[in-house]
């Protein structure tokens, strides 16, 4: 699951502020605006990766990091137009993979020259190094968070993970697990072909291989615990770049892989030799360094909306906007509690909430039309199945208070209510909570608002679903980035609004709705991307027509860089410049 | 020439000629003489007038403390406005008036700085007295209690304690008065040390006084000068406590004002850089008021204390 906020704005931590990026080399006189080869790309950010193991991250910022070391099968070209960014494309396979008719089995062909900068030289990367990738997903140590899409989808995947589940989580032994045992549904009938078989079919496939915890894992990973430091320290890289050294919250060095070619790469042209990634730089510091040119482009930290109107003011073309596919605010109307007489669970007081609503103020508060955009579906604006739509329509969405007043009083409560909301106390979210707040009182209802550490807000308090039966809260403002790009709707429905009797983590209140379950099953059975896009918009409805969560705004992603860097164009999957293909002026 | 005989009946006329002050009109006397103290005065008051006169200013202006002016009172970007005619010291960043908002918020932060203070005295006051007076035992352990306290880190303990309970204004006030008593304490306990051998003290104890009634009818008066001072300054600490606290997001909760958290707003989002009265309003405020309450404390010393550097002016 998506480690969403973290990305969200720059993270005001408590992180100690090192000093900042290594010795500037201002402008190195040239005045010429061509870019060259060569240079070392410096990245500031504020926190670490949260993994440097492609099986394991989770974090949409570090996408570009591995983008840089590791390839997958398939990949998103860099482009600047936002449709084509998300269109999938070889990687390493030569090509999309030719589906079998009935969409069950999916066969890949390895590109030429793609290879391994092992220790002892380049090795090609081979077939068998896909199936030992997806293993690795569900070591015993540490899954990856993105194994619960690949474990029932993928034939005889749920089987290897069982018999995984009982192995000593110590890097011989599995190892040898890994080395002695196949998942069925993956074949490779020779070096260069990949063949794999799914359990039913799935529209979205070839997007989820997208994702880095799909991508190869080479026989030395094994050698190691997953994402220990000893495994950081011996990465071997399929990508352009490989890991020179990693200081945890300090310094993260990219130097270039000997054995990559880039006859074998169509996405990557790898300008820069070298990328150094500080990291404990905070978010005003940032965008002085990259205004100064002591640094290149950002990590994890975003332009807040003051820095944005500055640089607008001056026209900076340096800075750019980008979605990301996400909801980015919306509310969970808790249904569980009995506060307030089990009020929230009467669908006309949950109807009132969502005409209180006044989401042009909570745009405003974001940032304006520039940085945010109403959003009023569970799937964000470049998701297939987002169709832009009013289910509780107010005019200009500034809610209707009125209205509200109405069903409250319908539903038996002409005085309002008195609901407790929780918010997190970081960057913009206080400033949200609070113009909520105050639109929802103007329809009636009394808002107790209590901050809520950040650390603590989705670790304890959401993902703890004793929270919402005990009646902790009962309103709360939450995000979701889809996990991977386009066709990701799965990623968004799935772990969010589906129960199956076992809890999800981010699906807070056990919601399930049979109808939007079969519309999803369809839509994944879906032939065509028109298709599936009219059935998951269906389940859109069915899930908005109960009225539990309150979708809000969804956010664009702004990105700066420095003066220095040339061909600055987003990588659909990182939400930001690709630093594979970026130039430094010389 | 004659010399008239110094008769009594003169003596006594001369003598109703001076005018016999009492400690406190000479003590006044002193403090208004000192033009610092006078303006510290009279700030404080029009400090205490403005926060009284918060809802007068939300009903001349017509703004409300939390009232959101999206249209008039932020761009459509969400940038705050200036200070103009509508909003005399310009918005915040949810389009709330900052002249309001920093009245209520004088109101938050003199009821936390006084009320925390008096508290605080309180236990300073009781706990410097009994380890002062009756030593030994009673002192070693008051005396490590107060070190105690003292050593505990303010900001960790405070974080720890929201965590658990949840901000509020109790909550502040109550962590402001755990860490702000110990200091008068020391002092209380150091005077009481030193007035305990003294010979009224001795003489009430050769009458029979009791233990207690020595210590509130004999020590505590002539401890009225340190109380006074150390309370006065006791006052700004408190404001900045709360400052803090809520700067951090530990204190008031929003959207109440308070001038931390008014602070607080204007760094988050890097909203200094393009508002800077979100900035200097409530920073000016809080400098004013805490300047003047510790020229005030000053003020107080040399005029309470005529024997000290700069007194008996």
């Amino acid at each position: 699951m998506t480690k969403l906020f973290k990305s969200a704005i720059a993270i005001v931590g408590t992180v100690a502020i090192l000093s900042t990026a290594a010795c500037s080399t201002p402008g190195d006189g040239g005045t010429d605006s061509q870019g060259a080869t060569g240079g070392t790309l410096k990245v500031l950010a504020n926190g670490d990766v949260d993994h440097l193991d492609p099986q394991l991250t989770a974090y949409v910022p570090v996408a570009g990091v591995m983008h840089a070391i590791s390839r997958s099968l398939i990949g998103y070209p860099t482009v600047e137009d936002p449709d084509a960014r998300i269109v999938p494309e070889g990687d390493l396979a030569a090509a999309l993979p030719e589906a079998s008719a009935d969409g069950l089995t999916y066969t890949f062909t390895l590109r030429d020259g793609v290879s391994w900068g092992a220790p002892d030289g380049a090795r090609p990367l081979v077939a068998n190094d896909f199936e030992r990738g997806i293993k690795r997903l569900c070591n015993p140590l540490m899954s990856g968070a993105m194994l619960g899409y690949f474990q029932f989808l993928i034939e005889g995947m749920d089987t290897f993970c069982t018999g995984f589940a009982d192995v000593a989580p110590d890097a011989a032994s599995m190892k040898d697990y890994i080395e002695n045992n196949d998942i069925s549904g993956i074949e490779s009938p020779d070096e260069k072909t990949i063949v794999v078989t799914l359990t039913e079919p799935a529209s979205d496939f070839i997007y989820m291989v997208s994702l880095d915890a799909a991508a190869p894992a080479p026989i030395e990973a094994l050698d190691y615990l997953p994402d220990s430091p000893e495994y950081r320290a011996n990465f071997v890289a399929s990508g352009p770049y490989t890991v020179e050294s990693h200081s945890p919250d300090a310094l993260l060095v990219l130097k270039r892989n000997d054995a990559w070619s880039a006859d074998s790469d169509t996405l990557r042209k790898a300008y820069v030799d070298r990328i150094e990634m500080t990291m404990g730089v905070e978010g005003d510091s940032a965008m002085q360094q990259l205004q100064a040119g002591s640094a290149d482009l950002l990590f994890d930290i975003q332009p807040s909306p003051a820095n944005i109107q500055q640089l607008k003011a001056v026209n900076d073309t340096k800075l750019s906007t980008m979605p990301n596919g996400g909801v980015d605010q919306f509310m969970w109307i808790n249904t569980k509690t009995s506060n307030n007489g089990g009020a929230l669970q009467d669908i006309r007081v949950r109807q009132a909430l969502q005409y209180a609503v006044d989401k042009a103020a909570v745009i405003q508060t974001m940032g304006g039309e520039e940085l945010a955009a109403v959003n009023n579906g569970i799937f964000g604006p470049g998701i297939v199945g987002y169709l832009p739509y009013e289910p509780y329509p107010t005019t200009g969405s500034k809610g209707d208070p009125e209205k509200a007043k109405a069903l409250l009083a319908e539903a038996g409560y002409p005085n309002g209510l008195t609901l407790k909301f929780p918010y997190r106390n970081l960057g913009l979210q206080p400033d949200i909570a609070q113009t909520v707040q105050s639109s929802l009182e103007k329809a009636g209802f009394t808002i107790e608002l209590t901050p809520v550490p950040p650390t603590d807000y989705y670790a304890n308090l959401m993902t703890n679903h004793d929270n919402a039966v005990n009646g902790v809260w009962d309103i709360a403002l939450v995000g979701w980035s889809p996990d991977w790009q386009g066709g990701a709707a799965r990623s968004v429905f799935q772990p969010q609004f589906t129960f199956n009797g076992t809890p999800q983590a981010y699906n807070y209140l056990d919601y399930n709705n049979d109808e939007a379950n079969e519309y999803a099953k369809q839509a994944l059975l879906a032939t065509s991307p028109e298709e599936a896009a009219a059935l998951w918009h269906k389940v859109d409805e069915s899930v908005l027509a109960d009225a539990v969560i309150l979708p809000i705004a969804s956010r664009l992603k702004a990105n700066y860089h420095s003066d220095r860097v040339v061909g600055f164009t987003p990588y659909a999957l990182s939400q930001n410049g690709d630093w594979t293909n970026v130039q430094l002026k010389k | 020439m004659t010399i008239l005989p110094k008769t009594p009946s003169r003596a006594a006329r001369e003598a109703a000629a001076v005018v016999q002050r009492s400690s406190t009109s000479l003590t006044l006397r002193r403090l208004v003489r000192d033009p610092a103290s006078l303006v510290s005065m009279l700030v404080i008051v029009l400090i205490f007038a403005f926060a009284l006169a918060a809802p007068l200013i939300a009903e001349l202006t017509g703004h409300g403390p939390t009232e959101q002016f999206r249209e008039t009172g932020l761009s459509p970007a969400g940038i705050p406005v200036a200070p103009n005619s509508e909003f005399l010291l310009g918005t915040d960043q949810l389009g709330r008036d900052m002249l309001v908002r920093l009245a209520y918020g004088a109101q938050i932060s003199l009821l936390v700085g006084v009320v925390a203070s008096l508290f605080a005295a309180g236990i300073g006051i009781t706990v410097g007295l009994t380890a002062g007076f009756f030593g030994g035992a009673t002192d070693t352990v008051l005396s490590r209690v107060m070190d105690l306290v003292m050593s505990i880190p303010f900001l960790l303990c405070a974080i720890a304690l929201v965590s658990v309970l949840g901000p509020s204004l109790t909550l502040s006030i109550a962590v402001i008065v755990f860490f702000s008593w110990t200091g008068l304490g020391r002092v209380i306990r150091g005077q009481v040390l030193a007035l305990k051998h003294r010979e009224f003290v001795e003489a009430a104890r050769s009458l029979g006084a009791s233990g207690f009634s020595i210590m509130y009818r004999d020590v505590l008066p002539n401890l009225i000068v340190p109380i006074l001072i150390y309370t006065t300054l006791m006052i700004p600490s408190a404001i900045v406590f709360e400052a803090t606290l809520s700067f951090l997001g530990l204190g008031i909760v929003p959207p109440t004002p308070s001038w931390g958290g008014m602070l607080a707003d204007a760094a988050n989002n890097s909203l200094y850089l393009v508002a800077w009265w979100m900035v200097i309003v409530p920073g000016t405020a809080l400098l004013v008021t805490t300047l003047s309450f510790n020229l005030l404390g000053d003020g107080l010393r040399d005029a309470l204390d005529p024997t000290s550097a700069r007194g008996g002016k």
